[in-house]
């Protein structure tokens, strides 16, 4: 397994971010569904080894990311796309995209190679040597996926992947999920059900800081049929079924 | 919960550990593309050439003049600390203000080695601007033929004072990631030069030598010249700035995002040794004291610099033999010419020198570059000038004139016997008259004496208080007295009583 967490916890105050998420997960596109404040981006940074959890074990690429040694090999191995990813606005995309594939310690001679193929990748290859600060949005978020495929990582970890994208280059992007997830784990949070739907081969749905559900997006769709949810989709009717079948278990528990 | 796929987790890169040199140095070029340094050294360079480089052309063509405004009182180091500080303060600031700090936190590379990148480039654009802007204006100063030795330990100082600023500077954005990082950077810099400046002219001993815009240092009239430039108290502020460059990069590996155990204990050591090099070099400027030669540290001191430079001396034999340094060499026409009248006017007398050979002059801190008493020794009798920054028309605005004068001041002055002091009445009285001899009225000698680059005995007679000064009082009535005589009898009485003069032995009523 690529990613074991075992009742792992993150407490901001006293506040639980996430409470008690045991979760396994091997090569392929794994979605991670749910509200706002649910907790995805704290159970992705602490997947990404940025934020320390308060409780429970974590291990990813069969390491212990609590140990620094481990951890720079996890390191090594992880692409990363954060939520709200960051940019010098003065680097061009190769700047940019080549500057994390030395932070990755990828092998000098591999960086160039690795550095067109990523931005090929996710399409921006006429937009290589134009500066940051002129990209569109869409644009901007594409430079940040290529940043994170750069290193043909083992994890993969994309926070909101396609916040900003046409149709057409979500449509890319699925394409490159499904790409990676026959050789990588990739763990996608996103509130767009049907990224998942295309791009997903196991799902998780989380609120509270909970994984309130675990399956495929066939499994999440049929919990929705007949249950007079909300939603547009098929997919959203399962989503918004399985999250107020959960609250109100929490309501009838407390 | 897992998932059903039971496939191998893959190695699909290597490590490149044996690579971490290579990989510094391409990321050291992206930060060197990218940083913001380069933006402001145009800026800089403006500011330096009104602040550093124009103010030295009016000093006199010696290395020791043109340089002691902008390397010895510390102007080039004000001009670049404030904007190195602001700017490193701005880069050191930038991932916290771009937010990429997760993403750069979840990459390979130590955060401190990649915060130490960004530093190194932006250090080297500074350091590099500060050594591109002093090489070209020492170029043209070598052009113009200035002459003595550059002060290459001051052009140290201010590289290791610029390498302290942008460390300093770095470490204020990484600590307090906000745009008002650099405006708080550069401002605090520009407080410290100022602090220093300030606490530099009160404080002429003593830990507060270590302040790099201490302008107390080692630039002694004939630094360069006469004898070689004193590296100790540079040695010690770069100590100093060394230790606090050191210590501000060491305080970014401290927090446990910078790195590994290993890496954070390095950085801990790498703090505590920089605060005890500063603390150690402040110790050691606390022991600085006096040498003829200018301030000597006595744990850092060197014999060898204490002898003096070997040349052989330009002299003018055209009449009174006067021998100067050759670096003062274009000045022996001038110095021959202006001693002239006051040699006429003693020729004859006992003690009267037969010639006159510049000596080395000695440093006096807090007394600025001021002229020294020139001495009448040896037999025959030898005039010893130690000229420094008298001789030198240009200097701080004189005129060939005004120069003129000290020198047949200084000269008559020692004739007389009055030393290193203002003199007996008697002794000012017979030195005024013989410089009226020698051309320069009674009535406007108060004026003369009132020069700041005279030793501090011209201001006991004189005064440097600004306005024109009043020749009066009992000794210039007793100047004009003896002046009045014809000269055939100043000369026999000076024959015969100049023993007792020069032995505080007469008054003024005994002066005829």
């Amino acid at each position: 397994m690529n990613v074991e967490l075992t009742e792992l916890t993150r407490k901001f105050g006293h506040t639980r971010a996430v409470a008690g998420v045991t979760l396994a997960a091997g090569p392929g596109v794994f979605g991670l569904l749910g509200p706002n404040g649910a907790g995805k981006t704290s159970l992705l940074r602490m997947m990404a080894t940025v934020l320390p959890p308060t409780s429970g074990t974590l291990r990813l690429l069969s390491r212990d990311p609590g140990g620094y040694g481990p951890r720079r090999e996890i390191r090594r191995r992880l692409g990363y796309l954060p939520q709200q990813l960051g940019y010098y606005p003065g680097f061009t995309v190769v700047d940019f995209v080549e500057y994390f594939a030395l932070l990755k310690d990828m092998p000098p001679r591999q960086v160039p190679h690795a550095v067109a193929a990523a931005i090929e990748h996710v399409g921006l290859g006429d937009k290589a040597r134009a500066k940051l600060r002129t990209l569109s949005g869409g644009m901007l978020r594409r430079a940040g996926i290529a940043q994170a495929i750069v290193n043909e990582p083992e994890l993969l970890l994309l926070d909101e992947p396609t916040a900003g994208l046409d149709p057409e280059q979500r449509v890319a992007f699925r394409g490159l999920l499904r790409d990676f997830g026959q050789r990588a784990t990739v763990i996608v949070s996103t509130h767009l059900v049907e990224d998942v739907a295309a791009a997903c081969t196991v799902v998780a749905l989380m609120d509270a800081g909970k994984i309130v559900f675990y399956g495929t997006p066939a499994e999440l769709t049929a919990r929705g049929e007949g249950s007079g949810a909300a939603g547009d989709a098929p997919l959203e009717r399962g989503y918004s079924a399985v999250l107020a079948a959960a609250r109100a278990a929490v309501a009838a528990r407390s | 919960m897992t998932t059903a796929t039971k496939a191998p987790a893959r190695r699909t890169l290597p490590p490149a550990a044996g690579a971490v040199p290579v990989t510094a140095a391409r990321q050291l070029r992206l930060e060197l593309r990218h940083n913001v340094m380069p933006r402001l050294l145009p800026l800089i360079a403006a500011l330096f050439w009104f602040d550093s480089y124009r103010p030295s052309t009016a000093m006199p063509p010696y290395w020791v003049f043109r340089t002691f405004w902008n390397m010895g009182q510390g102007h080039t180091i004000i001009d670049f600390a404030a904007f190195v500080a602001g700017v490193a303060a701005w880069m050191g600031s930038r991932d916290g203000r771009r937010g990429t700090a997760d993403v750069l936190t979840a990459a390979a590379r130590p955060r401190w080695a990649v915060q130490l990148a960004t530093w190194t480039a932006t250090a080297i654009w500074a350091v590099g601007g500060y050594l591109a802007f002093v090489g070209v204006s020492f170029a043209v100063y070598a052009y113009q033929g200035v002459r003595g030795e550059p002060p290459w330990w001051w052009v140290a100082v201010g590289a290791a004072a610029v390498l302290a600023f942008s460390a300093a500077g770095f470490a204020v954005g990484v600590f307090y990631p906000s745009r008002f990082a650099a405006p708080l950077a550069a401002f605090g810099a520009l407080f410290v030069m100022m602090t220093s400046s300030q606490i530099g002219f009160s404080h002429r001993s003593g830990w507060a030598q270590i302040l790099p815009t201490n302008s107390n240092g080692n630039f002694q009239p004939d630094s360069g010249m006469l004898y070689p430039w004193l590296p100790d108290l540079p040695i010690a502020r770069i100590v100093f700035l060394a230790g606090i460059t050191v210590a501000a990069l060491g305080l970014l590996g401290l927090p446990a995002a910078a790195g590994g155990p290993r890496l954070r204990r390095g950085a801990a050591v790498a703090a505590l040794a920089g605060v005890a090099a500063a603390g150690t070099a402040a110790g050691l400027a606390s022991t600085a004291r006096l040498g003829p030669h200018g301030l000597m540290i006595p744990a850092l001191h060197d014999a060898a610099n204490d002898g003096p430079i070997a040349a052989a001396a330009d002299c003018d034999a055209s009449g009174f033999r006067v021998c100067l340094n050759p670096d003062y060499g274009s000045d022996l026409g001038h110095v021959t010419a202006a001693l002239a009248p006051v040699v006429r006017e003693v020729a004859g007398l006992p003690g009267a020198p037969v010639r006159a050979v510049q000596t080395a002059a000695r440093y006096s801190a807090g007394e600025g570059q001021g002229g020294q008493a020139m001495t009448i020794s040896g037999h025959p009798p030898v005039l010893g000038m130690p000229l420094g920054a008298l001789g030198l028309p240009g200097a701080f605005g004189w005129t060939d004139e005004e120069v003129a004068g000290q020198l047949r001041l200084l000269f008559v002055h020692a004739f007389v016997g009055a030393g290193s002091g203002a003199g007996t009445p008697a002794q000012r009285a017979v030195q005024a008259a013989l410089l009226q001899g020698a051309g320069l009225p009674i009535a406007g000698q108060p004026n003369l004496l009132s020069f700041v680059g005279l030793p501090s005995w011209a201001r006991v007679t004189g005064g440097p208080s600004p306005g024109p000064h009043r020749a009066s009082g009992p000794v210039y009535a007793a100047a004009r007295r003896f002046a009045a005589l014809p000269p055939g009898a100043r000369h026999a009485w000076l024959a015969a009583h100049l023993a007792a003069l020069r032995a505080d032995q007469l008054t003024l009523a005994q002066l005829p």
